[in-house]
């Protein structure tokens, strides 16, 4: 009698739950490691949330950008600046999100507070968009209404003339402000959860190991992009498109065995490991290959060293072993507590609606996406690399913005790797295509992988609770 | 003038502002172009000085205007140091 045998080990598993054959995951991968990994990266979080096309006006669609004015960037948590931006009393830091644009300032040496950026007589901003620095008031330019820091009003010239106005009254309206790892979050909303039941307890724990208020930015590059911003953020949101956008980094990257994880509403994220061979490139490449194509993010502390594999040994291992040395040197810190996979791996989280939280060391970014408010085919897209504090607790000024001219390449960009810039180029490049082809398209909805585009998938429902009403 | 620190010097009818940023020494006006308003408040950081009543900020290198509201440049200032004196060309 013939038996046939059936090889295809996803057959017959539900929705969602299929994975690229005959390939190691991401956490059998990251096992084989000398330093181990702490519990933020060994675990999984996927859920499979549908299979139907997502509809394509959300992108092309003027009225949707307004809906998501009006019901989703009034109503969200949002990256306003880093603590480091406003380390003293009296530092602030004016963030805008569309119209609006707020002064977020130090009042006390433990209090942030976020005021609107508008006088109370006739409305000019206090502080220019996209400026910083230290007052002890601020001051309206036009007539001198002025408030103290922490926001009562300080002086109204002549106020014979506005028996109307009660001065003691008369506060810079303020918006809910919450601290995180380093970063001050804003919400326009009195009505919205805390941060923390926002994010959830699951990437609560995540974020906090990180320890991210023990790192300073040490490049920032600002850029205009050619797409509508969640096109531009659901670009960077799988590992999927690296087989055919980056070929350079394909060969040292699981990109084909990442990992995807969703966590409640708001927090997703996927572990792409690093330093091993893409499954779609296996039998064709070496390990020496494989150190010898190592992109890393931040790069420089390696300089010019030879990769030379010890015999037998494994690409993944050495560049964690010659990493860790030779950026604790280059640097002056302490990474004896950071597992290899900490050093080398690209963790990409999601914090809805747009930043990416990269918490690794080689690739160490922070995303942020904002729509353009006068044209919804615009994206104004930062990069922020963060390093750990020097051990001699000496922090340095955060860097300022480099602002890149739309036809700039990244690899331009003063501070920023070379090598990653040419990723970004690649990514950034499929963006003014694909927002053209979604307006050409007799198509009206994106088809999304049930497995490697899942962040896609919970991004977007996220924007319809909050657009239609639903959040 | 210790790394960091900032002094408002009237020489003849001008105000100068020198600064100590990260042992760098600049010397630019003392007097805001927007509202003509004293800089010595400023914050100084990545060699740029900005203004503590509107919030001008100007290159401590080149004397640029970088924001509004102020669209005019500041003077700068040669500076040298000799036995221990800081020396202001004006």
């Amino acid at each position: 009698m013939n038996v046939k045998v059936n090889q295809d080990p996803n057959a017959g598993l539900p929705k969602g739950a299929a994975r690229y054959p005959n390939a190691p995951s991401t956490q059998e991968i990251i096992a084989t490691d000398k330093v181990a990994a702490p519990g933020w990266v060994r675990s999984e979080s996927y859920e499979f949330l549908g299979d139907e096309d997502v509809s394509s006006d959300r992108y092309t669609d003027a009225a949707f950008a307004q809906k998501e004015f009006d019901r989703l960037w009034t109503r969200t948590w949002q990256f306003a600046c880093r603590e480091e931006h406003i380390p003293e009393v009296g530092d602030y830091h004016v963030y805008d999100i569309g119209r609006y644009s707020f002064i977020v300032t130090r009042v006390a040496e433990n209090e942030v507070r976020a005021y609107y950026n508008a006088c109370l007589h006739r409305g000019t901003k206090l502080r220019a968009s996209g400026t910083e620095g230290n007052t002890s008031e601020f001051k309206c330019s036009f007539h001198g209404w002025s408030w103290n820091l922490d926001g009562s009003q300080k002086e109204l010239l002549c106020p014979w003339d506005f028996p109307h106005v009660d001065i003691a009254k008369n506060n810079l309206p303020q918006v809910r402000v919450e601290l995180l790892g380093g970063f001050v979050f804003i919400n326009m909303d009195p009505e919205a959860p805390a941060l923390a039941d926002y994010l959830g307890p699951a990437a609560m724990a995540h974020i906090e190991a990180w320890k991210l208020e023990n790192r300073y930015i040490y490049c920032h590059v600002a850029k205009r992009l050619p797409a509508n911003w969640k096109l531009s953020i659901a670009a960077f949101m799988e590992a999927y498109h690296v087989l055919d956008t980056h070929p350079q980094v394909s060969v040292t990257n699981a990109d084909a065995n990442s990992q995807y994880d969703v966590y409640g509403e708001h927090v997703n994220r996927f572990i792409s490991p690093l330093g091993v061979l893409s499954p779609h490139h296996y039998g064709k490449y070496t390990e020496q290959d494989i150190m010898d194509q190592f992109t890393l993010g931040d790069s420089s502390a390696l300089g010019d060293v030879e990769r030379k594999l010890p015999e037998g040994g494994r690409a993944r291992q050495a560049m964690a072993d010659m990493f860790r040395n030779m950026f604790e040197k280059a640097t002056n810190t302490d990474l004896s507590s950071v597992s290899d996979s900490e050093l080398l791996d690209c963790f990409s989280y999601t914090l809805f609606p747009n930043i990416f939280l990269f918490p690794g060391i080689s690739l160490p970014m922070v995303y942020r996406f904002r729509p353009d408010p006068r044209d919804h085919r615009w994206t104004l897209y930062e990069v922020l690399f963060l390093r750990p504090v020097p051990l001699d607790g000496k922090r340095p000024y955060p860097a300022e913005p480099v602002r890149l001219a739309d036809d700039q390449s990244f690899t331009e960009a003063e501070g920023m790797d070379p090598g990653f810039g040419a990723i970004l180029d690649q990514d950034t490049d499929n963006l003014i295509l694909q927002q053209e082809g979604l307006e050409a398209s007799a198509k009206r909805g994106l088809t999304l992988g049930n497995y490697q585009e899942i962040r896609i998938r919970h991004f977007e429902r996220a924007v319809d609770q909050y657009v239609g009403g639903k959040a | 003038m210790p790394p960091g620190a900032k002094k408002a010097v009237k020489i003849d009818n001008t105000w100068v502002l020198v600064c100590n940023e990260d042992e760098r020494l600049f010397a630019v006006s003392g007097i805001c172009s927007h509202q003509v308003k004293p800089l010595v408040n400023g914050r100084v950081r990545n060699c740029m000085i900005t203004c503590a009543v509107h919030g001008a900020r100007f290159s401590l290198e080149t004397g640029a205007a970088l924001n509004l509201p102020a669209t005019k440049p500041i003077e700068t200032y040669q500076v040298r140091v000799v036995d221990d004196w800081i020396e202001v060309l004006v």
